[in-house]
């Protein structure tokens, strides 16, 4: 057996006695020896078996491996679903406003086929998510509206509250003023503490606060439909007022009275026609500069 | 036989029968390749802890070769081709009581050839080598462990053998 075989057979510790005689024979033994003891001493540390084992099961164990799997994905489904539905909420729960400017008019459907007319310078709003619990809606400015026939129709202005079940009124809200007129139906108005029932025809006007009596109304809808502007002895300044409105100028009246009372109408397409229609009765006359108009007496 | 019942290591029972049997190895195999710097224990930990959480993909048969990969590729993320340095006990059994201070000082040097000369060896070679030489393994065992026939075994020992001692006659 050759010295390397020998080597070879004591690396995997396999030696017979008589072979392990012939290896101590070998030169090198004593060195080969010395080198394989002092190797030992680089063993590696002890390693603790069941005590490593209960550190990994304890982390293994710490996570639940099922609810890693599918939590997060979910989480991360539901997260989107909430924002989806928060958004959605949101938006749907929103109230609606609508809004005209001067010289603009719109017609608009409510969720129950009511129909609203709003005239220039006016807005709404309301709730579409509520629509079917409670009729509500807010109005600033002027409107008319034909109610389909359900619960209760409330239209509230800063001036006072209109409510009705099925019918055509007209509700004109502006500064110092407040007028419901009833086409049909019935409608109920109330102002401050008075509360008065409107049939067919009838009318209500606040005008500077005070309740003013006037006579039925012989029209079917508000003249304002039909692009006319119709006042019963009212004071010009109201007059005017919606004058601007209608034609998104600005009126200059300092050279006038304008508390005299007007009865009469003016269109809202031809601006000269207008003009002359408002001023001639009054006997005035008026100048147009750039976007404002002058009116004074007539000599 | 009961492991081909199973295709996965889901089971705790089953996972620590196999850390008992094959966490000590895996540490031996990876501190005499990588040496101490690099915390052997702690990869055995993570080694084993990635089997764990894939556990329902690997069958008790391949979770060995598993093991001894995904630490195996651990380390080598971290290792940053420095030599491997292993460090010796130095606290010495005092079993002599006449030692001169020159035997005392020739010991030292020794070993700190013989140090030299594990670090000069390839990491193939070592780890072979020690595990055969310190863990008292068999050809046959280090063949199963690291995948390779035995005759590579015998190889790499008797290389590691031949160079250590070149490298220590000659410092």
């Amino acid at each position: 057996m050759t010295r390397e075989e020998l080597i070879l057979k004591w690396l995997d510790n396999d030696l017979s006695p008589q072979e392990f005689e012939a290896f101590k024979a070998l030169e090198d033994y004593d060195e080969l020896i010395k080198l394989s003891n002092s190797l030992k001493e680089f063993k590696a540390p002890e390693y603790n078996t069941s005590e490593e084992l209960e550190m990994v099961l304890s982390k293994t164990r710490s996570y639940s491996k099922t609810s890693n799997n599918w939590l997060k994905p979910l989480l991360k489904v539901a997260a989107v679903l909430a924002i989806c539905f928060s958004a959605y909420y949101y938006t749907t729960t929103l109230d609606t406003i609508i809004e005209t400017l001067a010289s603009e008019k719109t017609n608009i459907e409510l969720p129950d086929n009511s129909l609203v007319n709003i005239n220039a310078l006016s807005s709404i709003v309301y709730n579409k998510k509520k629509w079917s619990n409670s009729r509500d809606l807010k109005l600033n400015g002027e409107a008319y509206f034909k109610v389909e026939k359900g619960s209760s129709f409330t239209v509230k202005t800063d001036h006072g509250k209109v409510t009705v079940l099925g019918t055509e009124f007209n509700v004109k809200q502006r500064e110092n003023l407040f007028e419901v007129v009833c086409y049909e139906g019935s409608v109920r108005v109330d102002y401050k503490s008075k509360s008065k029932i409107l049939k067919p025809g009838d009318n209500f006007l606040i005008l500077d606060g005070k309740y003013i009596a006037t006579e039925k109304e012989s029209t079917i809808n508000p003249t304002w439909i039909t692009n006319e502007s119709y006042f019963k002895s009212l004071p010009f300044k109201f007059v005017l007022n919606e004058f601007e409105r209608q034609y998104n100028l600005i009126i200059n009246s300092e050279d006038i009275d304008d508390s005299v009372l007007f009865t009469g109408n003016f269109t809202h397409d031809n601006l000269e026609q207008a003009l002359k229609a408002i001023t001639i009765p009054l006997n005035l006359t008026y100048n147009i500069q750039s976007n404002q108009i002058v009116l004074i007496p007539r000599d | 036989m009961p492991k081909n019942l199973k295709n996965h290591v889901c089971e705790e029972a089953l996972f620590s029968s196999l850390f008992n049997k094959h966490s000590k190895n895996l540490h031996d195999f990876l501190y005499y390749k990588f040496g101490s710097s690099l915390n052997p224990k702690d990869k055995v930990q993570d080694a084993f802890i990635k089997l764990w959480e894939n556990c329902s993909n690997v069958s008790p048969e391949k979770a060995k070769s598993f093991l001894f990969t995904v630490a195996n590729n651990m380390m080598l993320n971290e290792v940053k081709h420095q030599k491997v340095v292993l460090g010796f006990q130095k606290i010495k059994p005092k079993n002599y009581t006449s030692e001169t201070p020159e035997f005392i000082m020739e010991e030292n040097e020794y070993f700190n050839k013989l140090q030299k000369g594990l670090a000069n060896l390839s990491e193939a070679q070592r780890t072979a080598f020690l595990l055969n030489r310190i863990e008292g393994k068999k050809h046959k065992e280090i063949a199963d462990m690291l995948d390779i026939s035995t005759k590579a075994v015998e190889k790499r020992i008797y290389g590691a053998l031949k160079k250590l001692r070149e490298t220590i006659k000659e410092l």
